[in-house]
């Protein structure tokens, strides 16, 4: 039923630095989000219609990382809710393990962040974690649920709610909450974009170490070059509207990473080629 | 110290709300002594007596009693009533439009108008309880219908993508966060079912406030009839006191 994701436990062995090595093998594995030619205009007052995507391509294999980057308004998130099948695109066809995006999430197998954690208020970060379970009608899995509440760092605040808990906690328990399920998709739309740059960088590098553990097929959103480069197998940047796709870098940078790879010189070249990138998008040419 | 500010302005608003009030029975017995308004406007002070009369109390109780029986029983059933359509314009989206109209079309009746109505089809003891429910149905469905549609479009959002059924949506999403809506919506149909309850005693109940009301006014026994509606409100104002409270500890839990 789920090639990729058994896939993921029995080639879990696999060198860390699988991606840096083979680079340009996307040949050589079946993508798990495939967009192809795809475009999204949205319907304005009378008649007029604003594209924020035209002509859009790109996959994301097994076990990936990729992150998005763009200018303000050039469609990431858009993408994301195509992928999330929260909306359809106008044309061109998206598809999550071969099949329309919206199995993916009928069968529980989608993780989302977005950047408002979007927990629920009247429940404790225990039971907002639990969500998923109850949406999809299984029994809550209590050393589950523990030991993602332990991975974030939240042990001792299960009973808390989310009113009661700080930005950077609510984030912890919104990407607790995503990652319960085992999702064979993980999407993250700018999970720390609300938050200070400490808790960020903080936040970040508690996600590389999370997602090193359990690696998801991760489609990360933002407007952060270094976030981008620090959590990233390959980055793909995106000109703004309508959004294409700009450059792709594949990074060298193996895993488990620390903050020591942001001041080793390839991290300081490929930000600047995807900050100059970036700035050329946002000045025009 | 900004963190001290709210617990003395609460008590300012509270002492300032005290001295409003004690103006106003000043004012009314004042005003009820020199009969600025006739005589059919006694002094605070004598409706307060005649309240307090001890040969009176057994009947008010009984009053009350009989009134606080049917408004309950009206507001229960009108809820019930609310509150399943609701359900059932929210999980069968078609029936939505129909059952908004029927809701209006029934708030737009005067109650006044439906007890002639009442009395022909059903026993004379049930119409108030018929007229509570009236009275307490429309705010009940209009809060139940507006609740289930509050929850933020970003909630539902995260329901679609962890894959939620409409029926699992309802549950974990849309019921919980139509409560703090849900319950002012029944405090505000408290009162009104205490109205409806006393209306619906005018077309010729036995026993609760309407009668003593009619009968008093009948018999131009003044002080019992400002009594009896003094209470009147009394009984309104604490069911919304009841239901305001209720509707607070919602707002607390479930915002």
């Amino acid at each position: 039923m789920k090639p990729p994701s058994s896939a993921r436990f029995v080639s879990s062995a696999r060198p860390a630095e699988w991606t840096a090595e083979h680079g340009n093998g996307s040949g050589e594995q079946r993508p798990v989000i495939s967009l192809r030619g795809v475009s999204k205009a949205f319907p304005l007052r009378r008649g007029h219609r604003v594209t924020a995507l035209d002509d859009l391509s790109f996959e994301v294999r097994p076990e990936e990382f990729v992150a998005l980057i763009g200018p303000s308004g050039c469609g990431k998130s858009t993408i994301l809710r195509l992928i999330a099948s929260l909306e359809a695109p106008t044309s061109g066809t998206v598809l999550v393990e071969g099949r329309p995006p919206a199995d993916l999430a009928r069968e529980h197998r989608l993780g989302v962040a977005f950047q408002d954690h979007a927990l629920l208020p009247w429940l404790s970060a225990w039971d907002n974690v639990a969500l998923p379970y109850r949406v999809a009608g299984r029994r809550p899995d209590r050393d589950r649920i523990a030991h993602l509440l332990q991975l974030v760092g939240m042990t001792g605040f299960e009973r808390a709610r989310p009113r009661q808990l700080s930005g950077g906690m609510r984030q912890r328990v919104a990407i607790a909450r995503a990652l319960v399920l085992d999702p064979d998709v993980l999407l993250l739309d700018e999970p720390f974009g609300a938050l200070d740059a400490v808790t960020r960088r903080h936040l970040n590098v508690e996600l590389q170490r999370i997602w090193a553990e359990s690696r998801i097929t991760t489609l990360l959103v933002t407007h952060s070059v270094d976030e981008a480069l620090f959590l990233a197998d390959r980055v793909i940047v995106l000109s703004s509207r309508p959004g294409r796709v700009r450059l792709i870098r594949e990074l060298p940078f193996v895993r488990p990473r620390d903050r020591s790879i942001i001041r080793t010189p390839e991290f300081h070249a490929l930000a600047d080629e995807l900050t100059a990138a970036l700035d050329e998008i946002t000045e025009g040419p | 110290m900004i963190r001290g500010r709210s617990p003395d302005s609460a008590t300012q608003r509270a002492g300032l709300g005290a001295l409003g009030l004690a103006a106003l029975a000043v004012a009314w017995e004042l005003a009820g002594r020199a009969e600025l308004l006739g005589p059919s406007w006694p002094p605070l002070s004598s409706i307060l007596a005649t309240l307090a009369d001890p040969t009176r109390a057994r009947l008010f109780r009984r009053a009350v009693a009989a009134t606080v029986a049917e408004a309950g029983q009206g507001y229960l059933v009108g809820i019930l009533v609310a509150f399943g359509l609701g359900l059932v314009s929210v999980l069968a989206p078609v029936s939505r439009r129909g059952l908004d109209r029927l809701a209006a079309l029934l708030n737009a009746v005067p109650m006044i108008a439906l007890g002639p109505v009442l009395i022909s089809t059903m026993p004379r003891h049930r119409v108030p309880v018929a007229l509570a429910a009236l009275a307490v149905f429309f705010t009940t469905f209009v809060a139940a219908t507006a609740g289930f549609a509050a929850a933020s479009p970003l909630h539902h959002d995260l329901l679609s993508v962890f894959g939620a059924v409409r029926r699992t949506r309802f549950r974990r999403l849309q019921l919980p966060a139509s409560i703090p809506i849900l319950c002012t919506g029944l405090k505000l149909g408290a009162p009104a079912a205490v109205l409806g309850a006393i209306l619906g005693e005018w077309f010729g109940a036995e026993d609760g406030i309407g009668p003593i009301l009619v009968a008093s006014m009948q018999n131009y026994r003044i002080d019992l009839l400002w009594a009896t509606a003094l209470l009147a409100a009394a009984l309104s104002m604490l069911a919304y006191g009841v239901m305001s409270a209720i509707e607070r500890a919602a707002d607390h839990r479930f915002r």
